[in-house]
This record gives structure tokens, C-alpha cells and sequence, in this order.
């Protein structure tokens, strides 16, 4: 043992250096060590687990907005329809009554305007026949009266109105 | 090649190279054959035991001396103590360099120990597997540094002559120095060659510069060209010339694994562990059971007992497997240090390396693999 350079007391210093070593390493490194990895896979593990957890929030809220946006847009569509529609009838029923108020003006105008004739035509009759007589008068002088000559021509008008109406 | 050859500069790198290899192989071991050999050293001593480095002191269980393996042991340990206390005090969950190189590791030793030995017994053997592992590599490869096994102190030719058992030599340069008297010498070689004889008379001694009394030498090419046995020392009256001193290198670092103490010491923790644990595991009888048992018969028995004598040999080829595989590099190192200055030893540094690493890992699974069979009982095994 003595050639191969083993001695006791080499032996037990050796042992016990080791043993000092393995001690003060599992107290100083391995424990914190370990501990912090086992800490840092724990929090890998429920970090993974709420990245999860919050993929499947986020899809299920994605869902819903989709889902409010689809009411909201139908929605929306309905009221225009009505909108639209409640417009097209306001319109028509503006639009006739607009035109019986055209019409009604229409027809007053008309009448108005027939009146206007009449009474035009019946001035310049009067004033027609007036005319004619004093020409006839000065034409003539007083070779015929002034009835005669009234009557004759009120004649001849009459003739001519009945004609032209 | 041309592309290469056309560059100045790589052509000087390779005309360096080619000379330094010139100046290996000729100013090498291989050249002094030829005369010339001016890097040539004598191989340096080598031993199995470690070196002393000091005198010795008195314990119950006999004389203690602080090794040079010793000193290098307690250099790893602190190294790795301070490395610890560094992670340590760094300690943080987004890990730092040294913190990431060390939970690597340790992650890998812990999924081994947890496939090998199952989850529950994973946490227990662990600390002991990464331990041996950790302290051997750092050791070997410690072992490779400069410095070690090159640097020491110079044991003269009174104290070799202890090492060889002729405990009443007595060197003649210090009768010289002490008595003065030249008539006493030859009388005292005539007394004492009896003793000794031819034995110690063919053993060489190196001659080493004297640094002006200070007893501090390193092997460098070149530094022990001049070697003389004990005889010619003798002859020339220990008057070996002005300037030089007589005796071997004792380096005050070797590489911790190549004292059979250091292996034997690891291999007798890791075995009384692997035990520890077969008997707080199994229990008392469920784990000696498995070396003395009459259950079965007297083949059972013999098998037990079988059983008993491998778990020694397991202990005995721990050690001599580190033991054997660091020192045979440090002489290997050493043989092409000798051989081919300066690039001899390249390629084998590298081996070293990986041999120290493998070592390392051997020596821990193989702790690993015994802790997790000696925690399984046999009758278990037996009836699957």
C-alpha cells in the first residue's frame, strides 16, 4: 500500500476535504439552485397556462364582438329600410298633394281667365258699339236716328258674338 | 495552396511553424541522439506515491504530511466554493452567465438522475453525482495547467535515499559544508556502500540550477540536460560544480486524481452513500438481504456472498479507473514535453481534456447506476 502511495491519514484527509466540498455545495449551490429551477418551471408552467387561458378569453370576446357587430348591422339596414320607405310615401303623398293643389290652381286660373274673357269681350263689345255709332254718326250725320241705328247694330254684334263663341 | 503561399503574411506563419517544429524535433530527445538536442531534458523523476511537501506531523494514525495532491484538492475546492458563492449571491431567475453554465449542467444531471433512478430518488442522489462530477473535472483539468508538476522544490540525495530504504546515507556536499573534513568521506562511502550497494548506486540524480540557496526549481526545455547516478555523486565528493545543486524535482501542485488517496477517498464516499441509501431505502434487512441470504438455498447464499466481494471490486475499480486515466496522462504529458518540445504536447493537451471530462462522467454515472440498483430489492427484480 505504502509503494501505491496510500496512507491513512492521507486517505482521511482526503474523505473528510470531499465530504466539506459535498456539503458546502449542496448547502450553497444545489439547494438555491435547484429550488429556482423548480420555481422558474412552476412559473413557465401557470405562465402557459394563462397565455392559454387568455387566447380562449380573447376568442370567445372576438366571437361575441362579431356577433354584436352582425346585430348592430342588421340593425342598422332595418332602419334604413324604414327610413327609406318612410320617406317614399312621404314624398308620394306630398308630390299628390301638390299636384291636386296645381290642378285646383289650374282650374281657378281657368275659370278665372274665361271670366276675364267674357267680361273683356262684353267692355269691347260696349265699346265697340259705341264707337260705331258715333263713326256711323259722323258718317251719316243725322240721316237716321239714333235708335235705328242702335238697334240695327246691336243686331249685327249678336250676330258676330253668337258666331265667334 | 498557391492562394496560400501567396501571401506574405500566412507565409511567414507557415515558415514559423515549420521552424518551431524543426527546433521540436531536433532540439527534442530525437535530436540529442544526434548531438544535438539543446531543448533536450532528462525525463524528470516519476512516482506513483504523491510528493511531500512538508515534514510531517504526528497523528494517532500515523505520520501526516501535506501532499501536493492535497494542496491541489483544496485549490478545486476553493475554486469551486467561490464559484458557488458567486452564483449565489448573483442568484436570479433571468440567470447570468455563469448561473446559465451551471444550470445547464445541472439540468442535464438531473433528467439523468431522474431517468436512471426515477423522479422521487432523483433529488437524493443528486447532489453526490453533480458533486463527483464537478470536483473531478475541475481537478483534471486543473492537473493540466502550467505550473503543475513542472514547479517544487528540490529534494536532495539524503532524502531520495530515504525514499529508496538506505536510511543511513548522508550526503557528502553537506559533510563537506558541516565537518570540513575531506579524510572522514571516504570512510563513510566505504561504510555505508554495503548497505546500499548497487541498488541505490545506478539511481540518477538531476542537477538543477541553485537560485543562491533558495531551494524553489522548474522543469523547463533544456533545464535538466545533466543527470549522474548516486555513484558518480559519490565520486565526485558531492562536488557537482559552482552554481548547482543535486537531488529531484518535488513539484508543490499535482493534479489531485493522480494520488491513489484522492480516488480511493471519492470512490469510499460514493460507495458508503450508495449503501446509505440501499439501507434507508429498502431498510436493514431488505438491503443486506441482497449479500447474506438463506432464502434461497445455498445458491442464493453464494450468489449473496458473490454480491458482497463485486461491491468491493466496485470500490477498487472506481479507483484504479480515475487513478490510472489522469496519471497516465500527466506522464504522457510528460513523456512528449521530453520528446518533441514544445508541440508534442499539443494534441495531448487536448486529449487530456477530454479525458478528464470523461472520467468525470464515468465516475458519476457509474455512482449514479450503482445508487439506483442498490436502491431496488432484488426480490422485486426476481419476480417480474
Amino acid at each position: 500500500m505504502g509503494d501505491l502511495g496510500i496512507n491513512l491519514p492521507g486517505l482521511i484527509t482526503q474523505i473528510i476535504s470531499f465530504v466539506i466540498l459535498f456539503v458546502i455545495l449542496s448547502k450553497v449551490l444545489y439547494k438555491p439552485l435547484v429550488a429556482m429551477l423548480d420555481q422558474r418551471a412552476e412559473k413557465i408552467t401557470a405562465g402557459l397556462e394563462a397565455a392559454e387561458r387568455a387566447k380562449e378569453e380573447a376568442a370567445k370576446s372576438e366571437e361575441s364582438i362579431q356577433e354584436q357587430l352582425q346585430e348592430a348591422r342588421t340593425e342598422g339596414q332595418k332602419l334604413v329600410t324604414q327610413a327609406r320607405e318612410t320617406a317614399d310615401r312621404f314624398r308620394e303623398e306630398e308630390m299628390a298633394k301638390v299636384k291636386e293643389e296645381l290642378e285646383a290652381e289650374r282650374v281657378r286660373a281657368e275659370s278665372n281667365i274665361q271670366r276675364e274673357r267674357d267680361a273683356a269681350i262684353e267692355e269691347l263689345r260696349k265699346e265697340f258699339a259705341g264707337l260705331a255709332i258715333t263713326a256711323a254718326e259722323k258718317v251719316v250725320k243725322t240721316s237716321l236716328d239714333e235708335e235705328g241705328h242702335r238697334a240695327l247694330i246691336d243686331g249685327v254684334l249678336n250676330d258676330e258674338g253668337s258666331r265667334n263663341n | 495552396m498557391s492562394k496560400i503561399l501567396g501571401s506574405p503574411r500566412s507565409l511567414a506563419i507557415l515558415i514559423i511553424c515549420l521552424g518551431v517544429v524543426a527546433a521540436s524535433v531536433l532540439g527534442g530527445a530525437l535530436g540529442s541522439a544526434f548531438g544535438l538536442g539543446f531543448f533536450a531534458s532528462s525525463l524528470p523523476a516519476i512516482q506513483l506515491p504523491a510528493e511531500k511537501v512538508t515534514d510531517g506531523f504526528d497523528t494517532p494514525v500515523g505520520k501526516w504530511d501535506v501532499m501536493n495532491t492535497m494542496i491541489t484538492t483544496w485549490l478545486a475546492m476553493l475554486v469551486l466554493i467561490l464559484i458557488s458563492l458567486r452564483i449565489r449571491s448573483k442568484l436570479n431567475d433571468v440567470p447570468g452567465r455563469l448561473q446559465s453554465l451551471f444550470e445547464v449542467a445541472m439540468e442535464f444531471f438531473l433528467s439523468l438522475c431522474e431517468q436512471i433512478a426515477g423522479k422521487e430518488k432523483a433529488r437524493k442522489f443528486f447532489p453526490l453525482v453533480f458533486t463527483i462530477f464537478i470536483f473531478i473535472i475541475v481537478a483534471n483539468w486543473m492537473g493540466i495547467l502550467p505550473g503543475f508538476g513542472t514547479v517544487g522544490r528540490i529534494a536532495g540525495p539524503e532524502e531520495i535515499a530515504h525514499h529508496h530504504d538506505a536510511h543511513g546515507y548522508h550526503d557528502p556536499a553537506l559533510e563537506d559544508s558541516s565537518h570540513g573534513s575531506k579524510e572522514s568521506k571516504p570512510k563513510a562511502h566505504g561504510a555505508h556502500g554495503d548497505d546500499h550497494g548497487s541498488h541505490l548506486d545506478s539511481v540518477k540524480l538531476h542537477v538543477f540550477q541553485d537560485y543562491e540557496g533558495i531551494p524553489i526549481a522548474a522543469l523547463s526545455p533544456g533545464s535538466l540536460q545533466e543527470e549522474l547516478t548516486f555513484a558518480e555523486y559519490e565520486e565526485k565528493h558531492g562536488d557537482i560544480g559552482a552554481g548547482k545543486r543535486a537531488g529531484h524535482l518535488v513539484p508543490f501542485l499535482r493534479s489531485a486524481n493522480t494520488d491513489l488517496n484522492m480516488s480511493l477517498a471519492i470512490a469510499l464516499v460514493a460507495m458508503i452513500m450508495v449503501h446509505f441509501w440501499g439501507f434507508s431505502i429498502l431498510g436493514f434487512l431488505g438491503h443486506a438481504g441482497k449479500f447474506i441470504s438463506f432464502k434461497s438455498g445455498p445458491i442464493g447464499f453464494f450468489v449473496g456472498i458473490l454480491e458482497l466481494i463485486s461491491e468491493f471490486g466496485r470500490v477498487i475499480s472506481f479507483t484504479f479507473r480515475l487513478f490510472g486515466n489522469i496519471f497516465a496522462g500527466e506522464v504522457l504529458l510528460m513523456a512528449m514535453a521530453f520528446l518533441l518540445p514544445f508541440i508534442g504536447i499539443l494534441p495531448f493537451l487536448g486529449l487530456e481534456l477530454f479525458v478528464g471530462l470523461i472520467q468525470a462522467f464515468v465516475f458519476s454515472m457509474l455512482t449514479l447506476v450503482f445508487a439506483a440498483m442498490a436502491s431496488v430489492s432484488h426480490d422485486d427484480g426476481d419476480h417480474h
